[in-house]
């Protein structure tokens, strides 16, 4: 398939998905070559500030930037994507053909673009990495700064963000339930007449996504006074991610049809050398970063309050479950120790959640505040990922004090405790394991399912003769 | 006047300024009156059909020991005595207090979970909290008051309530729920549509001062950006610059600092926004524990259980992302003034002044540490590390969260302080007016501020009357700055 752009109406995230992580190819539509062709041609009407010259030379000899690793390639696809949004409203000034030649770079090998380094004033230092394989002979003047100027970083790197933050919910909400399954938390936390009582859309959906799973669950065996904190206060948390990601989405859906071109050639003589052009602060998105600072934060409460889960599951004084979870005349400490790794894990969220602010840096007096996008969605990417370890042991502890007490959860959630036991059996006290590989694999696959969606489990080498890979939609 | 509240809908911002700002009293109004008095009996009844029924708090006892029941004898000694208890658990000391016009948002924000009938208490105890917004409100201490849930500030906040007579399930209510964290809200929501208000006042003086092309604030980028709030911003800086001289403003050697403004500005309405939100809900949520809910067709004698209303998670993130607005604004701000200089530095004055500092007004050096302060502040305050105990496993940082965005605005007043009396001199410095919305402004600025051509004032007393004064306007929504919001 190929996504076909016109306008800015096609910048989508769904489109974004397709382009980023499906592979799939961009085609300029006819409208968007109309539009292009129309506002074409117009010399800068504005005096120069210098910038396109530094632009053009970074352009030229891309590298300033090294160190920490890489973007993925899939995000470097959706910056190029991203990229075109300007250049198709046809503001930009540029011809068809130029939009035409960054869409053929997706059909090519993406460029590596290094994650340190890249806090410049506007997005033109990455960009000049993300652009290295676009033609570049024959441009004219001002295409150049109209290609590695604006924000398309900021927009892309958003949106990668909100797509895995969607599933990374619904996965957290699922074993958030499961928790309180095995912990047999008394229901009404959860109840439905909260939703109006506190009035809150998102912690609504919160209390909804929990009901959800816990749908049928059964009342008899559950302690009959109220649970530990951190399983009362799980909706109003839960409903805090909803509106993290709420917010990032917005970001990414605000981001990704932006005209943040430096120069916008507008009014009513649009298409006429006469065109009125604007220069402006469009390469400086400043809703990103917030957006992706308030998600870490919200990752990293998260994983607090889902490490105090799994210490309220392992202490039998507070859950009345055998001590450690372990099984009947089996050796061992349990689950105890994955108490200790999860505050590991969730003292590196809390490190990950320190905001990316405006870069205390000066390039020059004209260059004098710079994008910390790049930082924000570094620190977002590692919080997520402390989370996902913390809730791995969540699980993990779930599973265990489902599996000793001989209990099941509530029917919706079976899939779900199917998946964790395919990639974590409970500890039953046979055979030799190792503990720490069987917790990572179930860390990575929550986070391969915060990208597909689908909890695929990964089969263990131990396993590789009885099966393959196992999937739960939720 | 006296504000009356029949229902959640009266809990409002502009009734919560009434009381807390304004000093007026509260009376609980005949439909609440009849709404509590009937959630009374409904509960009673439910009471009464199974006295060993767990109700934390009132057929049990409290925090780590709720396990514990009540015999049904003593459930209402129980309660008695649990209003002496828990008023004598007041426990925070230190740093300061807080300001009793938040204290008395406090006893406003507590009624919202009465006038429903949630709270199962009589009208009396909702006319007890009331009354005491008529007299003098105790101190609050700013330090120690992060536990689960608000029942150590609300244990100060109480301290002076009648507690007479209180019968089984009318102790939890006053100190249990989340009033703390709507009051906090509310009062940092209302000052911060001040504040932002001002800034934008004061950075369009600054593109007056510097004179920055002002394409940059050009009505087409509203839907070319297409946000709502970077929408507002640039239609703010429009409306303050709105007939300034288009001419003598070279775009070659604008500072990124000037071109970005709207969308900083934007990311400010988006965070001032996002408290508004959170005090607007948070105001008229019934956050009790345990809650009571009237009967329906499944439960005829009701409900009371329990629930985690006790902490509020919409408002520390908030009041975090309004403190790293205020901290990337003051950079800015320090951005503005170091710009300003830079121009007059090379321009020739227009006249010649008695001192020749062109820009300058002594106050710069003290914005490198304005803006690492207002950076520091910004640091989130997220859920706390610390465990009281096994059931109270999760604590609330509102209180934190409340006093850094305090202490992220008072920077941000400092710097605007700064880039203020900056940018008046450096009108000065060039012989310019700037455009006619902002001359009133100017005048305000330079009655506390005089440009250093006409005196040489002390400039860090003054420039701190200055930043007092933007404090005290972003609590009043007045002053000579005036509003537009």
């Amino acid at each position: 398939m190929t996504v076909v752009v016109n306008t800015g109406d096609d910048f989508t995230l769904a489109n974004f998905l397709r382009v980023s992580y499906g592979g799939e190819p961009v085609r300029i539509g006819a409208v968007a070559r109309r539009s292009m062709t129309a506002g074409a041609g117009h010399e800068p009407t504005v005096d120069s500030p210098g910038r396109e010259t530094i632009r053009r030379a970074r352009w030229a000899a891309p590298g300033a930037d090294f160190g920490g690793g890489y973007l993925d390639a899939a995000v470097v696809r959706g910056i190029l994507f991203a990229r075109l949004a300007s250049l198709v409203s046809g503001h930009a000034g540029v011809r068809p053909s130029v939009a035409e030649r960054v869409a053929a770079a997706l059909d090519g090998p993406m460029p590596r673009v290094p994650l340190d380094g890249q806090a410049g004033t506007g997005e033109a230092l990455p960009l000049a990495q993300v652009l290295a394989g676009v033609q570049r002979d024959g441009l004219r003047e001002g295409e150049v700064e109209a290609l590695l100027g604006g924000a398309p970083c900021s927009a892309a790197l958003t949106a990668d963000a909100a797509i895995r933050a969607r599933h990374r919910l619904q996965h957290a909400e699922g074993v958030c339930a499961l928790s309180i399954e095995a912990f047999r938390a008394p229901l009404s936390a959860y109840d439905e007449a909260l939703d109006d009582l506190w009035g809150d859309r998102h912690e609504t959906a919160a209390l909804r996504g929990l009901r959800r799973y816990l749908e049928g669950a059964g009342t008899a065996e559950r302690r009959f006074h109220q649970a530990p904190v951190s399983y009362r206060i799980i909706p109003r948390v839960l409903g805090q991610v909803h509106r993290a990601v709420a917010a990032v989405e917005k970001a990414a859906t605000v981001s990704l049809r932006s005209v943040t071109s430096d120069v916008v050639y507008v009014g009513d003589e649009l298409g006429r050398p006469a065109g009125r052009a604007v220069r402006s602060g469009g390469y400086h998105n400043g809703m990103a970063y917030p957006a992706l600072n308030a998600l870490s934060a919200a990752w990293a409460d998260l994983a607090l309050v889902a490490e105090r889960q799994v210490t309220a599951l392992n202490t039998a004084e507070t859950s009345g479950l055998p001590v450690n979870l372990v099984a009947p005349g089996a050796p061992g400490n349990g689950t105890y120790a994955y108490g200790w790794a999860a505050s590991g894990y969730v003292e590196e969220a809390r490190a990950a959640a320190t905001p990316a602010l405006l870069p205390g840096a000066v390039e020059d007096l004209h260059a004098d505040v710079l994008s910390p996008a790049f930082g924000a969605y570094r620190r977002e990417r590692r919080a997520a990922e402390c989370l996902d370890g913390v809730l791995a042991i969540l699980a993990i502890v779930s599973s265990q004090a489902l599996f000793v007490t001989g209990r099941d959860p509530a029917r919706p959630l079976l899939p779900l405790l199917s998946f964790v036991r395919s990639v974590f059996p409970p500890i039953d006290g046979t055979g030799e394991r190792d503990l720490s590989a069987d917790g990572g694999r179930l860390q990575q696959a929550l986070g391969a399912a915060a990208l597909s969606g689908q909890l695929a489990a990964q089969p263990r080498s131990a396993r590789r003769r009885s099966g393959g890979r196992r999937t739960a939609a939720f | 006047m006296t504000v009356v509240v029949n229902s959640r809908d009266d809990f409002t911002l502009e009734n919560y300024r009434r009381v807390a700002i304004g000093g007026e009293s509260v009376a609980i109004g005949p439909e609440a009156r009849t709404t509590m008095a009937e959630g009374r009996a409904n509960f009673l009844r439910l009471l009464e059909s199974d006295r060993t029924q767990f109700i934390y708090g009132v057929t049990s006892s409290f925090g780590p020991r709720a396990r514990l029941t009540i015999p049904p004898g003593e459930q209402r000694a129980h309660a008695r005595a649990f209003g002496f208890r828990r008023g004598n658990w007041a426990r925070g000391f230190g740093g300061g207090y807080l300001d009793e016009r938040v204290v008395r948002g406090v006893v406003f924000a507590r009624l919202a979970n009465f006038v429903a009938g949630n709270s199962k208490a009589r009208p009396v105890v909702a006319e007890r909290i009331a009354a005491m917004l008529d007299g003098p409100l105790p101190p609050v201490p700013l330090d120690g008051e992060v536990g689960a849930g608000e029942v150590l500030p609300m244990a100060h906040v109480m301290h002076g309530l009648r507690r007479g007579g209180l019968e089984e399930g009318e102790a939890n209510p006053l100190m249990n729920g989340s009033p703390v964290s709507a009051a906090l809200a509310a009062d940092t929501a209302l000052q911060a549509c001040h504040r932002l208000d001002h800034a934008e006042q004061i950075f369009a003086l600054s593109v007056e001062a510097f004179g920055a092309p002002l394409d940059a604030y050009d009505d087409e980028l509203d839907d070319l950006w297409g946000d709502e709030d970077e929408a507002s911003a640039l239609a703010a800086l429009r409306r303050y610059l709105a007939g300034a001289s288009p001419g003598g403003r070279p775009s070659a050697a604008v500072p990124a600092s000037y071109q970005v403004l709207g969308r900083v500005l934007g990311q400010a309405h988006r965070a001032v926004t996002g408290v508004e939100d959170a005090a607007r809900v948070s105001l008229r949520s019934v956050t009790d524990n345990p809650v009571y809910v009237p009967p329906d067709d499944g439960h005829p004698l009701g409900r009371a259980f329990s629930t985690g209303g006790f902490h509020n998670a919409m408002t520390y993130p908030a009041l975090n992302a309004l403190a790293a607005a205020w901290a990337d604004l003051t950079l800015l701000a320090q951005r503005h003034v170091t710009a300003l200089c830079a121009v007059a530095a090379s321009a020739p004055p227009a006249r010649a002044p008695r001192f020749a500092a062109g820009a300058a007004t002594g106050l710069e050096p003290v914005l490198a540490a304005l803006v690492e302060d207002a950076r520091a502040a910004a640091m989130p305050t997220l859920l706390p590390a610390a465990v009281n105990d096994p059931q109270d496993d999760v604590s609330s940082p509102v209180f934190s969260a409340y006093r850094r965005q305090a202490w992220a605005a008072e920077c941000f007043d400092g710097a605007q302080a700064v880039l203020a009396a900056g940018a008046s001199q450096a009108l000065l410095h060039a012989g310019r007016q700037p455009a006619p919305p902002l001359q009133d402004l100017l005048a305000a600025i330079r009655a506390i501020f005089p440009p250093l051509e006409a005196s040489p004032p002390d400039p860090g007393a003054r420039g701190g009357e200055l930043a007092a004064a933007l404090a005290r306007w972003a609590v009043t929504g007045s002053g000579p700055f005036g509003t537009s919001r």
